[in-house]
């Protein structure tokens, strides 16, 4: 090694020795934003905005060392942000990819009835290897998402879900707090056990559907499908068993969530905010799972701006916001207080892994322009070999 | 005495601590039960000389089943069964116990379970209802108890070639029967040995319309005390059992499917007549059975099942012509979930030496009560042959 190599060498080790937070070095400070799903890019055809979505059974790695079988847009947990701005005319493309019916349904947005994704409502179920053309004009502005609406329960927590974010060129918020930077976090909830054995009872069910309806014989008793209520009850009255009746099926246990992610991955694996002091960002929250959050951010006040989207008349000041199964709301963090904070579900048993504390949507707010020194350990834990806060810890 | 109950002490105190450390990782754990209730009406040589209630066949067994280290799972099973009322086994036979540890493609068994001296189930009430034709036949065994037959103490080891094909070795200690009065028995040295090839369509890949369920070719080698020859080779009784079930309609509501095994017993040639059951199972023969089944599957589950079987068996090497030639005809109606009644009708036909074991012909009416369960609870991983983990990636 020449003298020149080694002066190089020697400085970027002095500067890993003095710079020990890993969650602070550029490379850290870049993938943050590969914790966040990126807008997908439309393909401009005439005045109307084109977008491609698939589906198919994918593995989600939620944190090392654990995955599971899924259903994923564009092999992504979420799927894609689709992201375009009031009033453009918006095409999706929905290529069914795997062997269970699937839809997409629009939270939020005013669709058309027909392009709604309600399966037998508004339309018949996307069928395997088929396609659907949803249109319809993006209304109304704000944070916005999209699921799967066949076998909801199901579709939804193995992974069919993304943000859909309608923006404004005047857009309120904005204008009222000058933020720059803005953050998307989809939360969710998963019971793996419920999702692996649904899964495969629904693609075991699905490939003898499919033979049948191959051949045009499709039976609605079997298939549990009728035209009305009247015909339904018509049948029951002659006999047939409908498959909720006790002698179908026992009464089951409804999921129990056992893993809790934001951005499809749960802590230390889940994404963080970065912000600065005198910094203002907005972070759009959606919760596209079945249990309620009660998000807490420490150290800070937070202003609640939209709600499902929509601005609300004066924004509220809060350290703690409740968003519920379905529900979009959108806040404004403020860089008032540096450090490295944590924001995470005061409801504690959805910061578990598997049942373990820590873990779960627990996440950090994390001010690049903390100190180094603030972040020295004490000399005991330097003792231990460990170097700076913040520090991954799996089980408390 | 003394000495080694202390020793067993310190051994139990060392599990039981090992216990408490590990008890965080809680098994799933499998229930399994078949009750199997029949009135038998039984003809011997044209006439009618009992009916009886039967209960044999009905077993109950529990797995416990977890994860291990390395991408391994193990698994324990406990199982007893109640043998036919005439049998010297006692009210209740430990038929399943063993523990078995399997990673993705190799799989590794040790205990009492069940031997493979038959390469496929045919659709009978029980699973001995054409034993000798069915089975390749324990030369140690008096010919009193079936169980002796068809379970022993086994290791085994299979691994599986890209999901569909397996090589199984296996060594076992077959039962001796009868047991000397008095005498405890200690030899339990293997006394047999084999392999088996197999292409094998895995259960949850039965809508994939292939035509070939199974294939497979197998080898039992008993190794027995032939007065007069020394060499291993020479004192073995070999057995070659062939088999494969096709579907000859793979439909999910109308389902045909045919399925036959043949068994060739090499004998000893020096064994020229039948004059008890050791010698039936030591002398040269062939046989064949096979089955043609329908199932209609009403509402996605089987409702109706008729199967006609039927099976002859050639012995070669007997000085006087002997024969065995057997049918059966069975229907099976399902009135619940897992809850079946069925009739089975049979008829056997003696020629030759075998008449001296088992007169000239038995018929077997019975009328049945099939319950059977099967459920698993705090499932917590998948199972190599699901479709999840055929077909879309194995998750250890």
């Amino acid at each position: 090694m020449d003298r020149r190599n080694f002066i190089k060498t020697g400085a970027a080790i002095s500067a890993v020795s003095l710079f020990p937070v890993s969650l602070l070095t550029p490379n850290a400070i870049a993938a943050v934003s590969e914790r966040f799903q990126k807008p997908l890019t439309p393909i401009m055809d005439g005045d109307v905005k084109e977008f491609h979505l698939s589906v198919d059974i994918y593995q989600q790695e939620v944190v090392p060392g654990f995955s599971f079988h899924t259903l994923a847009f564009n092999n992504q947990i979420p799927g894609p942000e689709l992201r375009v701005t009031r009033g453009d005319k918006v095409r999706v493309i929905f290529k069914n990819m795997t062997e269970l019916n699937h839809t997409i349904h629009w939270h939020g947005i005013y669709v058309p009835w027909r392009m709604d994704g309600v399966p037998y409502v508004t339309q018949m179920p996307v069928m395997p290897g088929k396609e659907f053309v949803y249109e319809f004009v993006a209304e109304p502005y704000g944070t916005h998402f999209y699921h799967c609406h066949w076998g909801t329960l199901l579709h939804m927590q193995a992974g069919m879900y993304g943000s859909f974010i309608v923006e404004d060129p005047d857009d309120p918020i904005k204008k009222q707090y000058g933020y720059e930077r803005e953050y998307t976090l989809v939360y969710s909830a998963h019971d793996v056990n419920f999702i692996r054995k649904e899964l495969n009872v629904m693609l075991d069910r699905m490939k003898e559907r499919m033979y049948l309806m191959k051949q045009g014989r499709f039976d609605k008793e079997r298939f549990a499908t009728f035209d009305t209520k009247d015909e339904f009850v018509a049948a029951v009255e002659k006999g047939y068993q409908p498959p909720y009746v006790t002698n179908r099926r026992s009464p089951s246990e409804l999921p129990q969530p056992n893993w809790f992610t934001v951005n499809g991955k749960s802590y230390p694996m889940t994404p963080n905010l970065l912000i600065k002091k005198g910094e203002s960002i907005r972070v759009r929250l959606i919760n596209a799972g079945t249990e309620e959050h009660y998000l807490h951010l420490h150290g800070h006040d937070f202003w609640l701006v939209c709600d499902d989207g929509v601005p609300v008349p004066q924004p509220w000041q809060m350290n703690t916001v409740r968003l519920s199964p379905g529900k979009t709301i959108d806040i404004v963090i403020e860089g008032k207080n540096r450090g490295i904070w944590t924001f995470h579900d005061h409801d504690t048993r959805r910061v578990t892994n598997n049942g373990l504390y820590p873990g779960g949507n627990l996440l950090a707010l994390i001010y690049e322009d903390t100190p180094i020194e603030e972040m020295e350990l004490n000399h005991m834990a330097k003792k231990m070999g460990l170097k700076s806060l913040p520090i991954v810890a799996l089980d408390e | 005495m003394l000495r080694g109950s202390i020793f067993a002490s310190i051994i139990f105190v060392f599990i039981l601590s090992a216990a408490s450390v590990e008890a965080e990782v809680s098994p799933e754990i499998q229930l399994g039960a078949r009750g199997v209730m029949s009135l038998n009406v039984d003809s011997k040589n044209n006439q009618t000389t009992d009916a009886i209630s039967d209960f044999s066949d009905t077993d109950f067994m529990v797995g416990f089943r977890q994860k291990m280290y390395n991408k391994f799972r193990g698994q324990l099973v406990i199982g007893f069964q109640f043998p036919d009322a005439d049998s010297d086994l006692g009210q209740v036979f430990f038929h399943q116990t063993f523990i078995k540890i399997e990673n993705k493609s190799n799989i590794f068994k040790m205990g009492r379970s069940r031997v493979k001296t038959t390469l496929l189930d045919f659709p009978l009430l029980r699973d001995d209802d054409a034993l000798l034709l069915t089975t390749a036949l324990n030369p140690f065994s008096s010919g009193e108890n079936s169980e002796d037959h068809q379970y022993g103490n086994v290791i085994e080891f299979i691994h599986l070639f890209s999901q569909r094909y397996q090589l199984q070795v296996h060594a076992e200690h077959f039962r001796k029967t009868p047991k000397t009065l008095g005498v405890a028995e200690t030899d339990f040295g293997l006394n047999a040995l084999g392999f088996v090839l197999q292409y094998k369509v895995p259960q949850s890949q039965r809508w994939n319309r292939s035509i070939i369920q199974s294939v497979s070719i197998g080898t039992n080698n008993f190794l027995t005390d032939r007065p007069g020859f020394s060499s291993e080779y020479d004192q073995a009784l070999k057995n070659i059992l062939f088999s494969f079930a096709i579907n000859l309609k793979p439909d999910p509501v109308h389902f045909w499917d045919l399925r036959s095994q043949t068994i060739y017993n090499s004998g000893f040639r020096e064994v020229q007549e039948i004059n008890e059951f050791g010698d039936l199972t030591r002398t040269e023969a062939i046989g064949n059975y096979s089955s043609i089944r329908y199932l209609y599957r009403k509402m996605e589950r089987p409702s109706l099942q008729v199967a006609f079987s039927g099976g002859y068996k050639k012995f070669l090497n007997t000085i006087q012509p002997s024969k065995l030639f057997q049918i059966a005809s069975s229907i099976f109606y399902r009135i619940g979930e897992n809850f079946d009644v069925g009739l089975q009708i049979q008829y056997k036909d003696f020629s030759g030496d075998l008449k001296n074991l088992y007169g000239d012909n038995e018929t077997r009416i019975q009328f049945s009560l099939i319950y059977s369960i099967d459920q698993l609870w705090n499932n917590q991983f998948d199972d190599r042959e699901s479709l999840l983990n055929l077909e879309h990636g194995y998750i250890p």
